[in-house]
């Protein structure tokens, strides 16, 4: 009688529409393999380091502009990081009068919602956001390229699989 | 409160857009990274989910306490070390 191999020491099966799917959304390959429970651990590490990361270094964390190395690494997070960078971009970061480049608002200086531009409102409500520095801006920028990093994990063990699907009733 | 020349700003705190005042105590900031770390790798990694969160627990302490390890050693090889090897003159 022969026993089952281990799923470590099985070959690796390819799963190209789990893979993509990881990318699309994290824990998305594995749900989609049938491990749910693996799939919401995935979904609770990965997004919770990477709005972490957002949390702690506010939405400056994200910045393909500024910081495109680190972007590299959370845009493996997916669209939600795209989406955030997106957002970063149009909604919080004004159009400088000179170079006609988006930059972050300084202290004492407004965004005008239609035109992005930015003026001098020293007793309004201040910057769309306030750009975070240091630790802080570097620990939250850690936190969500980690995010992204760990998801390059999770995307190839969804695409190159060596477990089953589990059978219809059994515990996923 | 952030300082302008001759104003003063009263900026309320908005979470995901302004940073959080960590400052002080970002080492702290170390745990939950850890922890967010632990619970990825483990998802994938744990071959019995029975034994996941004991698995992410201590993969937590271990990263924690690594950390903790290669800081105390920096700094003995910095300040004890390096000082009797290389004598500063």
């Amino acid at each position: 009688m022969t026993t089952p191999p281990s799923p470590a020491h099985q070959s690796p099966r390819l799963d190209p529409v789990a893979g993509v799917l990881a990318l699309l959304l994290p824990g998305l390959g594995h749900f989609y393999q049938g491990h749910r429970l693996r799939a919401a651990y995935v979904a609770l590490g990965v997004l919770g380091l990477f709005f972490g990361g957002i949390l702690i270094g506010g939405i400056d964390s994200v910045d393909s502009r500024e910081d495109r190395i680190w972007f590299l690494g959370q845009a493996l997070v997916g669209p939600i990081a795209f989406g955030a960078d997106h957002l970063h971009q149009t909604r919080f970061k004004v159009l400088d009068q000179i170079t006609n480049q988006p930059r972050s608002a300084d202290p004492g200086e407004a965004r005008d919602p239609r035109t992005a531009r930015p003026y001098a409102d020293p007793t309004g409500n201040g910057p769309p956001n306030i750009k975070s520095l240091a630790k802080v801006n570097e620990l939250g920028t850690l936190f969500s390229t980690i995010a992204g990093m760990l998801n390059l994990i999770v995307i190839i063990d969804a695409g190159l699989t060596t477990r089953p699907r589990p059978a219809r009733g059994a515990p996923a | 409160m952030t300082a302008i020349p001759g104003v003063f700003l009263t900026l309320a705190y908005r979470p995901f857009v302004d940073p959080i005042d960590a400052h002080r105590l970002w080492f702290l900031l170390l745990i939950p990274l850890a922890l967010g770390v632990s619970i990825t790798y483990k998802a994938v990694r744990t071959v019995d989910m029975r034994t996941y969160w004991r698995q992410v627990a201590l993969m937590t302490l271990q990263i924690v306490f690594g950390i903790i390890a290669l800081g105390a050693a920096s700094y003995l090889v910095i300040q004890h070390l390096l000082p009797a090897v290389v004598p500063m003159r």
